[in-house]
């Protein structure tokens, strides 16, 4: 794991202060709301519904045990014991008082963490791969690249005011983990023809009020020329990003009204003129982060364990438990293991701060002292012996975070919504929770298979809607919540916005349409295809008679009831 | 960055009897003007009945606001249970009178009697 410098150490500890002092400004009356909404939203502290809301960054989401530790000991201190992780991989507060924050922003510099670039109109908190380092279809772990991504973007004085927010994400693997289509930059790493590692460059993703896949720009950048190429995307964006107007100030809406091939070009001009060695990372830098990111000290193991072989033999839990949450790990003997925030009728990505200390330990003990954040909202074992397994999931188990059912029906991911979020237009968790509810019966779920539901309280869509095999955005109509349906949505390297089913439903149809939405499925399906190859090769078509039918049998059954 | 103005949620029709709502500066937590105050229960809220004790009201949420007591004043039309307590008309205004609906546990819910 990256450990903080002197200059990153003295650079978050004067951003501490420098808050402290805004704080007290506020508090005496110096400053106005006006003036410290945006200072306070530099440091990720925004006002939600019912009380002030802080947001950590987890840089590409790699935490150790001894942040998590003092992130419980901040949640009981400050807050009402529990944190919330979130799609970018990030933790949440949501009870923080303001007078409170300089003193949670100190205990949070005591472990390396801030809450810097969670806000704002600046590069946000760069996410990547959940199985960075372990994944067996990795050309290279994605982290090195974006700790420089979040060295070079940090304060860097010419980002710190862009039209809109940008988002990063990076993978190293062919597999996309990290929805590198649907970001403002995506990169993947990969190898040329003659074996050497660059990156392929995606711009102008994105989900919110205007869904776009991403444009490959570059479909080879050499390694070392990283940064100069996207500091040329950074100045594009920043002198020909819109800011008339902020729906339409995101570099999505740059590429697509610029075209394609006309924004490439901009960028190469751009890109000529720079010069790129005073920009790029020197060499010794690029290896010294990189250091950090060395494998553990693996033991030599075979592949299979008989410990583990004979465990799961015995208990089907545990079985099910690795079959469903394992991930192969590329070193033999050791396997990932998905950690799903998602016990049925839980809130998704909620942990409380007695998990929070009881994870830290199996982390700790059992996982080189790390763990990942996904954008699922779950966290990731990354190495973990397949000797230890049968004790780490007895211990998952006595912490309530043993639930077997990741990437399955149940495993949704929810914005907070209006149950938190001051733009929320309707309530998500709930709908998530009785989604689960309907399907929580395991031998269902496994029958289903892999299926992505992904909701969102408004168009802003931090829930990914769009991106959701099955996607559920909530809104207002007419007074009341008010839910629209779409399917065929994908976050991955066949990456799909998702395409609506009809008109917009009660909250209380929700699970009845999912289920008639399930049923399509399983009626369609053909051999061993999941849902989202179903929906490719058919099409919305069925699906749009299924959730009509089931549309139609509601009003039929409530006009009746009336009579 | 979050949107520019928290503005009150749209209802239709007629805006009172209406309470002023708000998140108090150092706390966070929603507030409701009172009579000589702000209080944190949603069933002291004063009720305004007529346009003008309204303007009144929302002039004195300003106010507080200018001398930084209380973040983003405004109206919440409500309407009035059997017993005279104020039940916001719309669903995000009643979730801030009540607490996150996923944690019974937190918020007004929690700290304070239920309005019935």
């Amino acid at each position: 794991m990256y450990r903080y410098d002197e200059f990153d150490e003295r650079f978050v500890r004067e951003r501490v202060a420098q808050f402290r002092g805004q704080v007290e400004r506020r508090l005496e009356g110096s400053l106005t709301e006006d003036e410290f909404k945006p200072l306070r939203l530099k440091n990720g502290l925004y006002l939600q519904l019912h009380a002030y809301m802080l947001r950590i960054a987890v840089p590409y989401g790699t935490l150790n045990s001894r942040q998590l530790r003092q992130l419980a000991h901040i949640a009981e201190t400050y807050d009402k014991g529990y944190g919330h992780f979130t799609t970018r991989q990030n933790l949440q507060f949501n009870w923080p008082k303001l007078k409170d924050v300089p003193d949670i922003l100190d205990l949070l510099a005591d472990v390396e963490m801030h809450c810097i670039q969670t806000s704002g109109n600046c590069i946000r908190n760069v996410t990547a791969d959940q199985f960075a380092g372990v994944a067996k279809d990795e050309v290279e772990d994605p982290r090195p690249t974006a700790e420089l991504l979040r060295q070079w973007s940090s304060l860097h004085p010419e980002f710190v005011w862009l039209p809109r927010k940008f988002k990063i994400a990076v993978t190293g693997a062919e597999h996309d983990r990290a929805a590198i289509k649907v970001h403002d930059i995506g990169l993947k790493l990969k190898r040329n023809a003659a074996g050497e590692v660059g990156y392929e460059v995606i711009v102008g993703g994105g989900l919110g009020r205007t869904p776009m896949i991403g444009k490959v720009v570059r479909d080879f950048l050499p390694k070392e020329e990283l940064l100069a190429y996207l500091e040329a995307i950074m100045r594009v964006y920043n002198s020909e990003g819109r800011r008339d107007n902020k729906y339409k100030a995101r570099v999505k809406i740059l590429v697509h009204e610029t075209g394609e091939e006309e924004f490439r070009a901009r960028v190469e001009e751009e890109y000529a003129k720079l010069d790129g060695p005073t920009i790029n990372a020197p060499e010794e830098e690029v290896e010294r982060i990189a250091a950090y990111f060395a494998p553990p000290a693996y033991e030599d193991l075979a592949e299979d364990s008989a410990t583990l072989d004979g465990a799961r033999a015995s208990d089907p839990a545990l079985d099910r438990f690795v079959e469903q949450n394992g991930f192969a790990h590329k070193q033999p003997g050791y396997i990932a293991l998905t950690i799903a925030l998602k016990e049925i009728g839980a809130v998704p990505g909620d942990m409380s701060a007695d998990q929070m200390r009881a994870f830290a330990d199996i982390a700790e003990k059992y996982s080189f002292d790390e763990f990942r954040v996904t954008h699922s909202q779950n966290l990731v074992l990354p190495h973990v012996k397949k000797d230890d397994l049968p004790a780490v999931y007895a211990a998952l188990k006595e912490a309530g975070l043993a639930s077997a059912n990741a990437g399955l029906i149940t495993d949704i991911i929810a914005c907070p919504g209006l149950d938190y979020c001051a733009l929320a237009t309707a309530k998500s968790i709930p709908i998530a929770q009785d989604i689960a509810k309907t399907f929580a019966d395991p031998d269902r779920q496994k029958a289903i298979g892999d299926l992505p539901i992904k909701i969102s309280g408004c168009i802003n869509a931090c829930g990914h809607h769009h991106v959701g095999a099955i996607g559920i955005l909530g809104l207002e109509k007419g007074g009341r919540e008010n839910y629209q349906i779409t399917i065929g949505g994908d976050a991955t390297e066949h990456a799909a916005l998702g395409e609506r089913l009809g008109p917009g439903i009660d909250a209380g149809d929700v699970p009845g349409a999912i289920e008639a939405v399930v049923e399509t499925y399983l009626a369609e399906k053909q051999g061993s295809e999941s849902f989202i190859e179903t929906v490719r090769r058919t099409g919305a078509e069925p699906f749009k008679a299924g959730f009509t039918a089931f549309i139609e049998a509601r009003a039929a059954a409530q006009s009746e009831a009336a009579e | 960055m979050a949107k520019e103005h928290r503005a009150g949620s749209k209802v239709r029709g007629d805006k009172l009897p209406a309470i002023l709502m708000a998140n108090h500066l150092l706390e966070g937590d929603v507030v409701f003007l009172a009579d000589g105050g702000w209080t944190l229960d949603p069933s002291g809220a004063k009720i305004a009945h007529d346009a003008e004790t309204a303007a009144a009201m929302e002039a004195e949420g300003k106010a507080a606001a200018a001398a930084n007591a209380v973040v983003d004043p405004y109206l919440v039309p409500v309407d009035l249970t059997t017993t005279g307590l104020p039940v916001a008309r719309h669903f995000r205004d009643a979730m801030r009178q009540k607490g996150p609906s996923v944690h019974p546990d937190m918020g007004k819910q929690a700290e304070y009697a239920p309005i019935r």
